[in-house]
């Protein structure tokens, strides 16, 4: 078994069955059970940790708080303006989905699903239609049109400029979804590389295996530790981001 | 590897249908209740600091209408002293003078009453020592006048008379 089949069978989706909606055939695999998981805690333990008034609650409430303000106050008002209290669901929603579904790849037996493309891809894809909602509903679809290309730009250059920003409204999310999916998978690729040594270095000799094999288990610990942090960042920089575009396209300066 | 980076659609449509789902539901059954909360909490705390905050002034306003009543009462009290000094000041001059007068008075009284007085006993005094002198006399002249002497003495007199007024000699023309 070589490190290829290695890493299939550890990052790639496990798909148990499918079923037909139309022309999409529709899967059911271990990624969407991580979904489904990270849903139900979100739509289960929070609501229940929110509206609790018992004291032993109280950190977890004060945790959910201090980030949902967090986005509110350095995320979405900065870039979104007064408008950021009516869009605060969609990015706190967006930042605890993928942080759950970062955290849930930690989990022994997990999966991380953001290490898929297909997972990125579609949040990416919902980021899409919300920049182009807010700049649409912001300025009206003419003026967000007319407003793709930055102020200053010589008339000449808009034939030019103006599909090359069409073309960056596409990239801009295209890049979300890379960037989520290659963070997430990377620590796992180098985990997963880490343990491998264990058995290239055992095939030479059992006793060199043995050797390197606290190395290994120390190095993996490390990137774990990594990979929580990336889990927490990954999560943030998806958001930030979000906003950032987001508020760029509902104002044009 | 393929695999990797080859997106299936199916699981697509399940991350965007999920999301959407989440947003909508979690918008409704956790961000509103939380940001409610916080809300409410930072309209409490703004309304008590506010509470708080006019409580200071108020008490600050009282002090200074203390403190602006507390001079006035000072100054009023060093006015009604001031004043009170004035009055005792011209009650003590108008006592003095008036016992001055009186005295005056009692003065002269006494003294019109001692010079009365003493015109009275000097008087009675000559009188008794005229009347004593009389009595003495009287008797000094009872015990030295006898016969003979009294006719020397009216032969005297009568001597010293006829030669006085001869017109009224006995005898003799």
């Amino acid at each position: 078994m070589g490190l290829k089949e290695i890493l299939e069978h550890h990052i790639t989706d496990k798909i148990w069955a499918w079923a037909a909606l139309g022309p999409l055939r529709l899967p059911f695999s271990k990624h969407l059970l991580m979904m489904g998981l990270a849903a139900l805690i979100l739509l289960v333990v929070f609501p229940l940790v929110i509206r609790s008034r018992s004291s032993v609650l109280a950190p977890f409430r004060a945790m959910i708080e201090i980030i949902v303000l967090f986005i509110r106050d350095e995320v979405l008002v900065p870039n979104l303006g007064h408008k950021a209290g009516a869009y605060l669901g969609y990015f706190a929603t967006l930042f605890f989905f993928i942080l759950f579904l970062n955290l849930l790849g930690l989990v022994p037996y997990g999966a991380t699903a953001t290490g898929n493309l297909a997972v990125t891809g579609g949040l990416a894809f919902t980021t899409f239609m919300l920049i182009n909602f807010a700049g649409i509903k912001e300025q009206g679809p003419l003026k967000y049109f007319a407003h793709i290309v930055p102020k200053g730009v010589p008339g000449w250059l808009y034939p030019l400029l103006f599909p090359i920003e069409l073309i960056g409204l596409v990239t801009k999310a295209f890049a979300l979804a890379i960037r989520l999916f290659a963070n997430m998978i990377a620590g796992h690729i180098v985990i997963l590389a880490f343990i491998s040594f264990i058995f290239i270095f055992g095939s030479l000799s059992a006793a060199v295996g043995f050797a390197v094999a606290p190395v290994s288990v120390g190095l993996v610990l490390f990137t774990l530790l990594l990979e929580l942090f990336v889990a927490f960042l990954q999560a943030y920089v998806f958001t930030f981001l979000t906003a950032i575009f987001t508020g760029a396209a509902m104002h044009p300066h | 590897m393929e695999a990797l980076i080859r997106p299936e659609f199916g699981l697509m449509f399940w991350t965007i249908a999920c999301f959407a789902l989440l947003v909508v539901v979690l918008s409704k059954t956790a961000w509103k209740p939380l940001l409610h909360a916080v809300e409410e909490r930072e309209r409490a705390i703004k309304h008590d600091r506010q509470t708080a905050e006019s409580a200071r002034a108020g008490a600050e306003k009282l002090k200074a209408e203390l403190e602006a009543k507390m001079t006035e009462l000072k100054a009023e009290i060093h006015r009604r002293m001031d004043e009170a000094r004035q009055a005792a000041e011209k009650e003590k001059d108008l006592l003095i003078s008036e016992a001055r007068k009186s005295a005056a008075v009692i003065v002269e009284a006494a003294t019109r009453e001692i010079t009365a007085q003493k015109a009275e006993a000097s008087a009675e005094l000559k009188n008794k020592v005229a009347e004593l002198s009389i009595l003495a006399a009287e008797r000094i002249l009872l015990k030295q006048i006898d016969h003979r002497a009294n006719t020397d003495l009216a032969a005297k007199y009568l001597a010293e008379l006829e030669k006085e007024r001869p017109d009224l000699k006995l005898g003799a023309n």
